[in-house]
């Protein structure tokens, strides 16, 4: 799980593991992983620490990762473009893994993607999600599409 | 480590440098077999590893990890919820892991990051607060253009309304003025009824009432926007404050005839003095305030009352009407207000005028009222007294021939009753319908004075004003003109008329104006 900090990264993945929300914001410190099943694939989730104003995002924890989740919040502009600069980051590390995009906290009145944005998206072909992590839309599903694109890649 | 050391002594550094540290370590071949693992592992909430097992069916953190590449994870959040630091040491024929306690990085790091995003995430929220901070105020900005504009037409609206009105009302009260002096001196007794004596009603005076009535109507509407527009400037001359008042009474006093009103009049005022201020004005919130006071009261009393301490007027309306309500109080001063009665006809300009001119003049309104009880209104204005010699007001004293007028009017029933009352006066009267007959006329002849409008056809009064400069004429040109507006007003003058009337103008305002413009 990789993207700016307070994007949801720990939100989402904790509603996937252990159908759990919390208004509450505790940042990431490090690492923190997570295991789930999804259908016969164990899921080892890496809940890292979002890059901020401190640090950017420490590439050691993306080692041996077989796929990412993009998280931006769709009520901060900045979070979805800096997604961009965060795949750099990860593909000079372990080079290009599948990937999905969870443009979060799609509840929110003021979530707005802007068009350039979702064409850029486009240009990645990424699979693209608008999720909650508040109400659950499309956790469960950005989550399975990530686990498809593993397992046919791996076939 | 170094040969001179004790075996005994490093041992016992690894051991202290282990709990200090509460370093846990395992050790793996490369196809991930357990092949040594310390005790202490559980204290990070891993379970006891046997050699031979596989390390992923373990520890989490080691699925997909290569066994040949050195890794350094700072802070990984272990399954007893203390945070560890992992390091992976890759040697030819295994790999090491170590593990140590990390609490203490990882506290100290909770602290900062989490204050320094919070603080992040509240200047993200202010500027997007400013942003629509600054977008609402503009959107009001606009609304608010949007809102003058709207009364600005509405304003020139009246004003263009009550300037037409003002043409034909001057022929009505003129003419009705003319037919009222006429039949008298044919006969009281042959037309009674049209044209009354004192004490009873009639026609002839219900005309005229009612033309003065809806003239100043049309006066408060052109008014109200001038004073929306600040076009309305207050023209302070030396003024016959007794005359003012008296005049304003004999204006009324017919009014409240009509109705069990008595009108009080108690002016306590010096009959010489002469006190600066702008009697036309004056004279406008007088008939306003007992108008209204009158307009309201049905039965009972309306007084009026005026005195001077020193050089301040004080005046007071009081009638014994209906009152307001402390609630209405507030509206009162609203334009176009009208209150709950809508029988009482009016614009409900009348309040907000005569607030505005006093005002203007240097004077506070107070409005005093109890529902049931009566309404007070008093004002004082500033009334600075002089002494001067009666001004040249009427034709005594200008030499006895007869006086010759050129008057331009392209209005024919205004000229008609222009010409009337001047003829009737024994002066002599020559009529024109535009600038250039004007011009043309004076070539010819010699007049004492022009009266001219402003606004005919062919050529324009300004223009004709501006012609006769050219050549040099300086024969008098006093304009008069349907406009009350200050702009049209200081055009002519700058064309160098010497008075200007504006319309409805009456024989005595001609009359009062030649003879200033003559001595
Ligand atoms: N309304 C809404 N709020 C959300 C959603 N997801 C997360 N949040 C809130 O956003 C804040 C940050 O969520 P986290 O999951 O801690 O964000 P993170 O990406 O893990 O942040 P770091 O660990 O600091 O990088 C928290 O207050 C959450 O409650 C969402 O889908 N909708
Ligand atoms: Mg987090």
């Amino acid at each position: 799980m990789v993207g700016d900090f307070s994007v949801g990264k720990t939100s989402l993945t904790q509603k996937f593991v252990n159908n759990v929300f919390s208004d509450k914001y505790l940042t990431t410190i490090g690492v923190k992983i997570d295991t789930a099943i999804v259908a016969d694939t164990k899921l080892i989730v890496w809940d890292v620490a979002g890059r901020d104003s401190l640090s950017p995002i420490n590439a050691s924890y993306l080692v041996g990762a077989a796929g990412v989740v993009l998280v931006c919040d769709g009520s901060r502009a900045s979070t979805v473009s800096d997604l961009l600069d965060i795949w750099n980051t990860v593909t000079e590390r372990i080079g290009v893994v599948p990937a999905v995009v969870a443009l979060n906290k799609a509840d929110l009145p003021e979530w707005n993607i802007s068009d350039e944005m979702y064409a850029a998206f486009d240009k990645q072909s990424w699979d693209v999600f608008p999720t909650s992590a508040k109400e659950g839309d499309n956790v469960k599903e950005m989550f399975e599409k990530l686990v498809n694109k593993l397992s046919s890649q791996v076939v | 480590m170094n040969n001179t050391v004790d075996v005994i002594v490093q041992q016992k550094i690894n051991e202290q440098l282990f709990q200090k540290l509460e370093l846990a370590y395992f050790c793996v071949d490369h196809s991930m077999r357990v092949k040594d693992a310390s005790d202490n592992l559980i204290d990070y909430g891993y379970e006891p590893i046997r050699p031979g097992s596989d390390i992923e069916d373990h520890i989490d953190f080691m699925i997909g990890l290569d066994s040949h590449t050195e890794l350094d994870l700072p802070i990984v959040a272990s399954p007893s919820g203390i945070p560890i630091s992992v390091s992976l040491l890759p040697s030819e024929n295994q790999l090491t892991v170590l593990i140590v306690n990390a609490s203490t990085q990882a506290d100290q790091r909770q602290l900062l990051q989490q204050k320094a995003n919070e603080n992040e995430l509240l200047v993200f929220q202010q500027k997007k607060l400013m942003v629509q901070l600054e977008q609402a105020s503009l959107e009001l900005e606009k609304k608010n253009m949007q809102l003058e504009e709207a009364s600005r037409l509405q304003t020139s609206f009246l004003s263009g309304v009550s300037h037409e009105f003002r043409t034909p009302l001057t022929s009505i009260i003129g003419y009705t003025n003319l037919v009222k002096q006429d039949l008298q001196k044919v006969s009281q007794e042959l037309v009674p009824r049209i044209v009354g004596n004192d004490d009873s009603p009639n026609y002839l005076r219900a005309v005229q009432r009612s033309s003065k009535h809806l003239l100043s109507l049309v006066e408060n509407l052109l008014d109200h926007g001038k004073l929306d527009s600040n076009e309305i400037v207050i023209r302070p001359k030396a003024t016959n404050i007794l005359e003012v008042f008296e005049d304003v009474e004999l204006l009324l006093k017919p009014l409240s005839n009509t109705k069990q009103v008595e009108l009080r009049a108690n002016i306590d005022l010096p009959p010489k003095a002469l006190a600066v201020l702008d009697d036309s004005r004056l004279r406008q919130c007088l008939i306003n305030l007992v108008g209204n006071a009158v307009k309201f009261t049905d039965i009972g009393s309306v007084t009026l009352d005026a005195s001077l301490t020193g050089e301040v007027l004080h005046v007071t309306v009081e009638d014994t009407g209906p009152g307001i309500s402390q609630q209405d109080l507030e509206k009162i001063r609203l334009p176009f207000w009208q209150g709950s009665d809508t029988g009482k006809a009016g614009t409900g300009l009348g309040l907000t005028i005569t607030e505005r001119l006093v005002e203007l003049m240097g004077g506070e309104l107070l409005i005093k009222s109890e529902l049931g009880k009566g309404t007070v209104v008093e004002f004082e204005l500033p009334a600075p007294l002089v002494y001067l010699d009666e001004p040249a007001n009427s034709l005594e004293g200008i030499p006895v021939k007869p006086l010759r007028i050129l008057l331009a009017e392209d209005d024919t029933d205004i000229a008609d009753l222009v010409c009337m009352m001047l003829i009737e006066r024994g002066i002599e009267v020559d009529r024109v319908e535009n600038g250039a007959l004007a011009v043309e006329a004076l070539k010819k002849g010699r007049y004492d004075l022009v009266l001219m409008d402003i606004h005919m056809p062919i050529m324009t009064g300004y223009d004709a004003l501006a012609e006769l400069n050219a050549r040099g004429d300086t024969t008098p040109v006093v304009v008069m003109s349907a406009s009350a507006v200050d702009a049209d007003k200081a055009k002519a003058i700058e064309l160098g008329c010497r008075g200007y009337l504006v319309k409805p103008v009456d024989v005595d305002d001609i009359i009062g104006m030649a003879g200033q413009v003559l001595s």
